[in-house]
Formats: C-alpha cells, sequence, structure tokens
C-alpha cells in the first residue's frame, strides 16, 4: 500500500503506543538488519580484511620485498599504470561526445546510440576480449594483413585523427559577424571539407616520404599493448558517458543556450558553462572507469596471451601468482588493488554529494537543487 | 522597424508550431506575444533569437538578414523562463559573461556590471551565487545579464512564468518602468492576457502557429479580430443565437448590432463579457431574460455573480461594481432580470 508522506504526522509528535502501531514488529526491524549486517561482513569486509592479513602474513619486509624484488610484478604494475591512464582518457573524450550528442540533439538513432553505449556492460569480458582476437588476432579478418605490413595503416590513421581536428575545429571556430571575412573564411564549406581533406593528404604524404613508420613489419595488436588498451577501453566504454548523461539531462541545455546567446563561441560554451557543470560527474566517471580499468580481468586475459613481464598487467599477475602457489606474492599485488577499491569507494561518496541530482518531480526549478 | 520576422514556418515532427507568421515591431517598442502553450509564441522567440531554425522565412533586424546568423551573431539578449543563471558563477561574472566572451578588459567590465546592479537594485549582491537568491531577484540578474552588451533587441520567454503571483506583480511594473528607462526593443511571450496588457504596448494574440490579432491592448480587447480572441483575452459568456436585421437575438434577449456587415439572417455565436451583463430586480421594459442567482462572490473590487436562465437553463457570469452589487443586495436563490449592454457577434466561418 503506497502512503502519501506529507499525511503521515511527524515521528516526534506520535506517541509512543501509537507510533508501535504503524512499524514492523521488533524482530522483523532487528532480524532484517541482522541479515544484512551479517552478509556485508561475511562476504565483504572479511575477505576485504583478509588480502591484508594475507598479504602482511610473512610481515612487512616481506610484504615490500614481494612487491618490488620481482621485475614481472614491478612490470605489470607499469604496464597497468600505463593502459589503464590511455583507456580511461579516450573513455572521457568517447564519453563526453556521446553524452553530449545523446542529450543535446534529437537524432534518427539516439536510442540506438544510448542502448549500444550499455553494451559493454552486458557483454561477457571474455567474450570481448575474444571479439578483438578475432578481429586483429593471427587468424583474425586483418590479421595476415597486420602480420604482413601492419605499420602501413599508421600514416593514414594519424592522417584521419588531425583531419578530424581540422573539421571539428573549422566548424567550432568561426569568424566573428561584423568585420568582413577574409580569404579562406569566405569559403565555410571549403575551408572546413577542403581543409580537412587537404590536411589528410598532406599528412599521408609526409609520413610516407619521411618513412616515419617501419616497413613490412609485423604490427601486433593481440598479444601486446595495444590489445590491452583496446580491450580494456572496451569494457570501460560506457561508465563515462552513463555517468554524464543524467546530469546533462538534468541540468538542461538552457545555460548553454544563454551562453551561445550572449556571444560565446561553442568552444567557451563548452569551457565556460558546461565543464564546470558536469566537472563533478565527469570525475565521478572517471573513478570508476579508473577503478573498473585497473581490475579488469577478463577481455584482458584473453588478448594479452599472459607473457611474464610483457604483457601481464596487475589482476593477471596476481592470478599467476596464485597458481604457482606464491601466495604472498599474489595477496601483496592484490593489496594495492584493493587500496585503490577502497580510494575509490571513499571518493565515491564524496563526490555523490557534489553530483547534481535529476530533478525531482514537483521542484519548483532544477537549478535550485545543485550549486 | 526593428524586427521583422518574413513568412517564417516551423515544424516539429508532425506539429506545425509555426505558420508563415510574419510580424514587425517598432523600435522602442514593448510587444508581448500572448497564446495558449503550443501556440509558437516561443518558438517564434527563439527563431528570433537564433535559438532555433525557421523551416523557410526570413528574420531582418535593422535592415539586415539575419536569417542565417547564430545566435551568437545577432546581438539579441535573450531571458529565459527559468533564468538559466550560470550557477557555479557569482552574480557579478554572469552578468559580465556577454562582455567577457566579447574580450572586454576586467576594468570596463567591473563598471558596467555594477551600473546593471544598480539598475536592477541588486547593489551589494555581486559575490552571490544565483541559488543564494530569491526567484524575482535571479529573474533581473538574468535581465541584467541580457543587457550586458547593451543588445538592440531584448527577447523574454515568460520572463515571470515560474515566479509567485505577488513577485510577478511586482516584477511587471518594475519592466514596464525599466522599458522607459533604457528603451530598448523588447518582445516577451505570455500566456497571461492581464500580464501583456498591463507591460506590453503591443500584443500579438497567436493560436495554432497563426497570428490572430495584432494591435495596441486597448484595440485587441476591444475589438477582438475573431471568437479566439474573444474567448481568450478573459472570461466570455457565449450564447447560441441569430443575428437578424440588425440585431443580435439569443434566447429571451435582443441587442442592437448594427455594426455587423455580413448576410443577413444568419446563425451566430454572440459574445458577452460578464461586466457587459446589466442585472435589475424587476422587468423594466428593455428586453431582458429572466435568471436565477446560482452563486455570488463580493469579494475584490468587482462582485462576481454566476446566473442561471430560467427557461433555457444557461450558465451565465455577470460582473458587477461593488456600489451595484450593494444597491442591488443580491443573494443566492434571487430571481433577477439579465439584459447585455454589449454584445459582439461571431459567424462561424463555414470556409474551413
Amino acid at each position: 500500500m503506497q502512503i502519501d508522506v506529507e499525511a503521515v504526522p511527524s515521528r516526534a509528535r506520535v506517541p509512543a503506543s501509537l507510533r508501535r502501531s504503524q512499524e514492523d514488529p521488533a524482530w522483523v526491524r532487528y532480524g532484517l538488519t541482522a541479515i544484512a549486517l551479517g552478509v556485508v561482513l561475511l562476504l565483504i569486509v572479511v575477505p576485504v580484511l583478509n588480502v591484508f592479513v594475507e598479504a602482511f602474513a610473512d610481515g612487512v619486509g616481506t610484504y615490500f620485498r614481494n612487491l618490488v624484488a620481482d621485475d614481472d610484478t614491478l612490470h605489470a604494475i607499469g604496464l597497468t599504470l600505463t593502459v589503464v591512464p590511455i583507456a580511461v582518457v579516450a573513455n572521457v573524450v568517447f564519453g563526453i561526445a556521446a553524452a553530449w550528442a545523446v542529450s543535446r540533439f534529437n537524432f534518427r538513432g539516439r536510442a540506438l546510440l544510448t542502448a549500444l553505449i550499455d553494451l559493454p556492460f552486458s557483454v561477457s569480458p571474455v567474450v570481448a576480449g575474444l571479439m578483438f582476437v578475432l578481429i586483429f588476432g593471427l587468424q583474425g579478418y586483418f590479421g595476415a594483413f597486420l602480420r604482413r605490413d601492419g605499420f602501413s595503416i599508421m600514416p593514414y590513421v594519424v592522417a584521419l585523427v588531425l583531419a578530424g581536428t581540422w573539421l571539428v575545429g573549422s566548424l567550432l571556430v568561426k569568424p566573428r559577424r561584423g568585420a568582413p571575412p577574409l580569404g579562406l573564411w569566405r569559403h565555410p564549406w571549403l575551408l572546413s571539407v577542403g581543409g580537412s581533406a587537404a590536411v589528410f593528404t598532406v599528412a599521408v604524404a609526409l609520413q610516407q616520404y619521411f618513412e616515419v613508420w617501419p616497413q613490412n613489419q609485423s604490427l601486433k595488436i593481440i598479444f601486446a599493448v595495444p590489445g590491452l588498451v583496446l580491450a580494456t577501453a572496451f569494457v570501460t566504454f560506457p561508465f563515462v558517458a552513463r555517468e554524464l548523461i543524467p546530469v546533462m539531462d538534468a541540468i538542461g541545455p538552457d545555460e548553454e543556450l544563454a551562453a551561445v546567446s550572449l556571444g560565446a563561441s561553442g568552444w567557451q560554451m563548452f569551457w565556460h558553462v558546461t565543464l564546470p557543470n558536469v566537472k563533478w560527474g565527469l570525475v565521478y566517471g572517471v573513478i570508476l572507469c579508473n577503478a573498473r580499468a585497473m581490475g579488469e580481468f577478463g577481455a584482458v586475459y584473453v588478448v594479452s596471451g599472459h607473457i611474464a613481464g610483457q604483457t601481464d598487467t596487475m589482476p593477471l599477475r596476481i592470478e599467476k601468482l596464485f597458481q604457482e602457489y606464491n601466495l604472498p606474492g599474489s595477496f601483496a599485488v592484490a593489496s594495492l588493488l584493493t587500496l585503490v577499491a577502497i580510494l575509490t569507494l571513499i571518493l565515491k561518496t564524496r563526490l555523490e554529494k557534489l553530483v547534481p541530482a535529476p530533478p525531482r518531480p514537483g521542484a519548483p526549478n532544477s537549478a535550485e537543487t545543485a550549486t | 522597424m526593428s524586427i521583422i520576422v518574413q513568412g517564417v514556418s516551423k515544424r516539429f515532427g508532425t506539429f506545425q508550431a509555426l505558420d508563415r507568421v510574419s510580424l514587425e515591431v517598432k523600435a522602442g517598442s514593448l510587444m508581448a506575444l500572448l497564446g495558449p502553450s503550443g501556440s509558437g509564441k516561443t518558438t517564434l522567440l527563439r527563431i528570433i533569437a537564433g535559438l532555433e531554425v525557421a523551416d523557410q522565412g526570413t528574420v531582418v533586424h535593422l535592415g539586415e538578414d539575419i536569417t542565417s546568423y547564430s545566435a551568437r551573431e545577432r546581438k539579441v539578449g535573450f531571458v529565459f523562463q527559468h533564468y538559466a543563471l550560470f550557477r557555479h558563477m557569482t552574480i557579478a561574472d554572469n552578468i559580465g559573461y556577454g562582455l567577457r566572451v566579447r574580450g572586454v578588459s576586467k576594468e570596463e567590465r567591473k563598471v558596467r556590471v555594477d551600473e546593471l546592479l544598480h539598475l536592477i537594485r541588486l547593489e551589494g549582491l555581486g559575490p552571490r551565487y544565483p541559488s543564494q537568491l530569491s526567484g524575482g531577484q535571479r529573474q533581473r540578474v538574468a535581465l541584467a545579464r541580457a543587457l550586458a552588451a547593451r543588445p538592440s533587441v531584448l527577447l523574454l520567454d515568460e520572463p515571470f512564468g515560474a515566479l509567485d503571483a505577488k513577485v510577478r506583480q511586482e516584477l511587471r511594473q518594475w519592466l514596464r518602468k525599466l522599458h522607459e528607462e533604457i528603451n530598448v526593443t523588447s518582445v516577451f511571450v505570455t500566456h497571461d492576457q492581464e500580464e501583456a496588457f498591463e507591460v506590453a504596448d503591443h500584443v500579438v494574440v497567436m493560436n495554432h502557429g497563426k497570428i490572430e490579432q495584432s494591435g495596441t491592448p486597448a484595440e485587441v480587447f476591444e475589438h477582438p479580430a475573431n471568437a479566439f480572441v474573444m474567448d481568450f483575452l478573459g472570461n466570455v459568456n457565449v450564447f447560441q443565437g441569430r443575428i437578424e436585421g440588425g440585431k443580435a437575438l439569443m434566447p429571451g434577449l435582443e441587442v442592437a448590432y448594427p455594426d455587423y456587415k455580413g448576410p443577413d439572417s444568419q446563425d451566430a455565436a454572440v459574445y458577452v463579457r460578464p461586466h457587459e451583463l446589466w442585472i435589475e430586480r424587476h422587468k423594466n421594459g428593455a428586453a431582458s431574460v429572466e435568471a436565477r442567482v446560482v452563486h455570488v462572490n463580493p469579494t475584490g473590487s468587482r462582485a462576481k455573480v454566476e446566473l442561471r436562465t430560467t427557461d433555457t437553463d444557461t450558465m451565465m457570469m455577470a460582473e458587477l461594481t461593488a456600489e451595484r452589487f450593494a444597491e442591488l443586495g443580491l443573494k443566492s436563490g434571487d430571481t433577477v432580470h439579465v439584459s447585455a449592454r454589449k454584445v459582439r457577434v461571431f459567424v462561424p466561418d463555414y470556409s474551413i
């Protein structure tokens, strides 16, 4: 039964005898609390504490030796610290773009995009890893080509990125109306489309002329760092976008439109209005994305090939040490990841208060719910 | 003419928001776009501001075709219904934003911001944040922010819509006064006819994406162009009657209606404003209809009386001055005689 909250008199004014009639019996209240607490203690608190107990079982000295003395462990930590930032940065860029597209534009396929953003959540990480192996692996679609002369695609990739930057930049940076546009500014389409085509051609030509990339060499993606980055980025794809979309929906486009009507350019609007408004949501998303990326096992396991000292990340290293019956070593690395997790949890709780909540139904103005 | 809108149409999916609307705004005037929700008034305002792109038609500003200009190039001040203040900036930064993006120096900005804070009577609140201000104060800040870069046109989208009745009343008078002071061409959108009449010196009534009537408040109120305008501008009693021989005939009533020029002897809807009904205790020779008082509401400057005719059981609303009400001493259940002092007749348009 639904009870109108307003209609229920405040607790303080209700006499104890009446209050009892409105509450569940004591055994229900205490019983449920005990069950919840027991489960949390048994399944969460004890295992987490146990990680540290095991890690320090042979003393602090052994703990540090386990971390520092083993070259493979050190390499695994270094690799994780390389792969994760790249994946997180890629997902921040993608997440902002996707959130912007979904919450500010109405286009055909918008619902499909929203659904696709969530796809990595619903696909098993192992399957995600296999997908990349099937595409880039030796037996995969591009495998033979990548092995023969893989680096030959690099000039095009780099040129494409540069041309894209030019296109976006030329659309965002426009001359002020008023002063007559000079030179190429008089032909905006030629400037943006023709310009990016020119940038692409010149970039490709330059890279090929100076032979920036090695020729006839195998470009390893699977069982190498690029594969790890791809797999990690794929699995942590949704975090930033998922965090930003509700925040941007809650804030609405009015402030951005106000900035534009006051004469701000696209960049100014983004830096002055959009980013400050979503910054806590963004930080929140980045933290979650980072935590997941650091701990990712399944997808990375498939694409890494498990080569110690080369493609082992921290979670893979933990598993390998564990398989080798090196429990203290395994738990020492595990304690680092657990520490990251605890830190994430603390930051997450702190940030939750700062992220603007979606407007409550009946709230007079969404602007009042957040500062 | 400051703004000329010509043949502007806008369609959202299957919904025709604007249908070939043309409009002229005189320089220095204060115009109201009045209409029910969904009438296209806000869409029209946003098209003038460049926040929305028209499917067809042109917008001309001070002789320059600005149809293809983006919002930032139009130099138009826009005030949003929910203020849209930048929540992470102080009031002073909010007001100065338009100058900041135009590269005005910090010192100049400060001078202008102080000037505007004085204009909106919020001196000393510059360092506060929007969340620390009341709704009325926020709306004034939004106005100051829109005015900071000295736009030649000020557009306001339901500027008082989110405020409570008392603040709204105060702000209306304040806006009127402000307009006299700075005399910037202004267009505001409202669904409240009282607000439009009180603030604007030119009213444009819109419905279904079209302009129904345009004129001064007096013109529009006294000479509504059609049944919709009549109905939308305040309460009105509608009778199904006829027009015949220069007279409007309603059940039991007839009123001379010499203005009517159309074909004689027509079925027509007869509109009578509540204050144009006249109530007598006793029949005095003039054409009148017998009615029973159902409910009286003597509060306010005018007493409202709800009546039901004895013959046809039609409901009517009448408004009396307080003096006349006291003179008659009406209470519910009384039988009275009602006549109409003035009517308007709209023959249904069969061309549709």
